[in-house]
């Protein structure tokens, strides 16, 4: 048990700082603060992701065979802290690195990882997940989008709501529902994955303007598009396995307490800047936010080892991603009492993180969901019985 | 970075565990406080506690230690021997050592059965031998024998040490022995939440008390990482963000378990007190989560600019 960096760890992680420091332009804090799904960050992404494939620094991760470098899981999460730091200048494509890319190895044919996994490695593919729906968010089985079985493949109709991405994305990771028939499967059996062009005849992308800030959140309407039947990924059936073995790779692949704490530091500064620190009241709240930091990291690190020890998976990512939320939380809950006017335009970085923040507890699955998870899976605790 | 033990640290927890499995079930008599001796004597001889100062060991594997021995319903003095004294440069096997803060005659735990006293008192620490005579016990609800000094002021100080490093292993021990004691707490209570019933259906099947078990839960594993990461760096800024963190949640985490233990756990019989008054004796040493908090800002920001 021992709790540091080696040497080739130390010298990757200066290795990406560097990169970052040289490659991103001058004014990109301030250019960043839209956040990853925002139009200035997914057409950055398109020159700044080609750049880092150059450099096998995009999905070392993946196997060699795949076009990666079989990189240690630590080496990969390393590349992820430093790149959320920098509010995420992957855009919407480290999602590709982290779960699309790995589901798609694990479960596509031979058709979809020559069509799909190129672009992904070079560093040009944006997608979406088409999950949650109107009346289907953290209860994801309840989704209705229904996929019609037809001559070579599905038709497609329903709406996805609060999709990421969908604005600029090329391709949906879609969920929808094989419609009842007797006998026929139900439930999260009737499940089918699609790997649906964003290009079809048929397909409406609606931003929602929201308080988390631009292009991350979208309405998208299917009206009868056509998906080929070689664009379902597994098998009918075994779309939740799917489901389940890629969020496990979502939920601990953003180090969101990297960018909390680094907000910290910098909301520190501007305290000393400003001749606040010496007050004993605003260094004890700083550093109970930074405890928060802390835990998040110390938990999200046991996950990560857990993965570089190939240990089966367990439900300590949802211990894990608490902690994230309250560690986000609590250094945005600093930031907003001791340091107000950054909210109301003095700092546009808090902002963007004060609108990650707000997001923290509700995107990939309530956070209420995490601590049911815990309850059921960690504490094997009794279930609540169905009303 | 690595999360799982070395052959030799599980090696090390194994052995530690069959000396344990003697001690795992409370007393039978309602009491307060449970110290025992007969733990206490095979972990002095057993050298458990002086792991620290063995070759290819350190301070990690004695905060292992401590956090292990913590989930004993018995309290053991092993956070002051195990860390603080090869700290405070005092021999192996001079424990159990008993830690002050503060007045020279407020209460310390473990004071009545200790054989030093490490005393801080500002930027420097005292070392005092103990005689049993020299210590009047004191009563309280807090799950260790405690006692304070009959005559502090005729204290006969035999070496006076750096306050820094002290204070340093006793965070790191405090933020152990919480991760222990907290781990033990919550699995009284979830075994009473999965046999009790209420409204037809076990306790733990609600959600409004699953809900908080598990923010619990997020308590121990965080509590536990840090203390580890505290004592693996052995820096003030780990060791008191360690301690301050546990700390910080002790009230709310022995609140719920209370709670969720009903009356039951308002009795000296259910032995949940065993620990959560063990760790409500932790949330104020050393000054308490508020004063860990300046010394975490202090020592990762600086003062002011």
């Amino acid at each position: 048990m021992e709790f540091g960096w080696s040497s080739e760890e130390e010298a990757h992680r200066q290795g990406v700082r560097d990169l970052l420091a040289a490659t991103l332009p001058p004014d990109w804090e301030a250019l960043a603060v839209h956040g990853p799904g925002s139009d200035f960050q997914t057409d950055y992404s398109r020159t700044f992701c080609p750049l880092l494939a150059e450099k096998g620094l995009l999905v070392p991760n993946w196997p060699a065979k795949y076009g990666g470098q079989d990189a240690p899981v630590w080496r990969q999460f390393i590349l992820g802290e430093e790149m959320w730091a920098a509010n995420e200048p992957r855009g919407a494509q480290y999602m590709n690195v982290n779960w699309i890319g790995p589901a798609l190895m694990r479960f596509g044919t031979a058709d979809q990882l020559e069509r799909y996994l190129p672009p992904i490695r070079e560093g040009r593919a944006i997608w979406c997940q088409g999950f949650s729906e109107p009346s289907a968010g953290s209860d994801l089985a309840a989704l209705r989008t229904t996929a019609t079985p037809v001559e070579g493949g599905y038709r497609v109709s329903g709406a996805k709501i609060w999709t990421s991405y969908a604005g600029k994305a090329d391709t949906c990771f879609l969920l929808a529902r094989v419609p009842a028939s007797e006998n026929g499967p139900a439930g999260k059996s009737a499940i089918v994955i699609l790997l649906t062009d964003m290009s079809s005849p048929g397909i409406q992308v609606k931003q929602i303007p929201a308080l988390i800030g631009e292009g991350d959140i979208h309405e998208v309407f299917f009206d009868d598009v056509f998906v080929p039947a070689e664009n379902r990924l597994g098998e009918e059936g075994q779309a939740w396995e799917i489901i389940t073995y890629a969020l496990q790779n979502e939920r601990t692949g953003i180090a969101r307490y990297e960018f909390s704490r680094r907000m910290l530091d910098r909301g520190v500064a501007r305290l000393k800047a400003e001749g606040r620190w010496a007050d004993p009241v605003v260094q004890e709240r700083a550093a109970r936010a930074l405890m928060l930091c802390e835990a998040a990291r110390m938990l999200v690190y046991r996950v990560v080892d857990a993965k570089a020890h190939d240990l089966p998976a367990d439900a300590f990512p949802s211990v894990a991603r608490w902690a994230v939320v309250q560690a986000d939380n609590g250094v945005n809950d600093f930031l907003t009492e001791f340091l107000p006017d950054g909210l109301i335009g003095a700092d546009p970085v808090q902002l963007a993180h004060h609108q990650r923040a707000i997001a923290a507890g509700v995107a990939s699955g309530a956070a209420e969901i995490q601590l049911n998870l815990i309850a059921r899976r960690w504490l094997e605790l009794p279930g609540e019985p169905k009303r | 970075m690595n999360f799982e033990p070395s052959e030799d640290q599980a090696s090390v927890l194994a052995a530690l565990d069959q000396v344990l499995a003697d001690f795992r079930a409370p007393p039978v008599e309602p009491v307060a406080s449970a110290y025992s001796q007969d733990l206490a004597d095979l972990l002095a001889e057993s050298g458990f506690l002086d792991i620290a100062r063995e070759d290819g060991f350190g301070p990690l594997d004695a905060a292992l230690v401590v956090e292990r021995v913590s989930r004993s319903p018995w309290a053991v003095e092993t956070a002051a021997t195990a860390l603080v004294a090869p700290a405070a440069v005092l021999p192996a096997g001079g424990g159990p050592i008993a830690l002050l803060e503060g007045k020279a005659g407020g209460p310390a735990r473990f004071l009545p059965v200790a054989r030093k006293l490490v005393f801080l008192a500002g930027d420097h620490a005292e070392i005092l031998s103990v005689r049993p005579e020299q210590v009047a016990p004191v009563e309280s609800l807090m799950a260790y024998p405690y006692g304070r000094l009959q005559s502090p002021e005729d204290r006969v100080v035999e070496a006076v040490v750096d306050a820094v490093p002290i204070r340093r292993r006793w965070r790191v021990g405090l933020a152990a022995e919480a991760a222990g004691a907290m781990a033990a707490a919550l699995g009284v209570v979830l075994e009473h939440v999965k046999t009790r019933h209420a409204f037809g259906r076990p306790l733990g099947a609600f959600q409004a008390i699953q809900h908080r078990l598990a923010m619990a839960a997020e308590t121990v594993e965080s509590v536990r990482w840090l203390a580890r990461r505290a004592a693996w760096s052995d820096t003030e800024a780990d060791a008191a963000l360690a301690a301050g963190f546990a700390q910080s949640r002790i009230a709310a985490f022995t609140y719920d378990l209370h709670q969720f233990s009903g009356a039951m756990g308002l009795t000296l019989e259910f032995p949940l007190h065993l620990w959560t008054y063990r760790l409500r004796a932790l949330a104020g040493e050393l000054g308490g989560a508020s004063i860990q908090a300046r010394a975490v800002a202090k020592a990762v920001w600086g003062d002011a600019a």
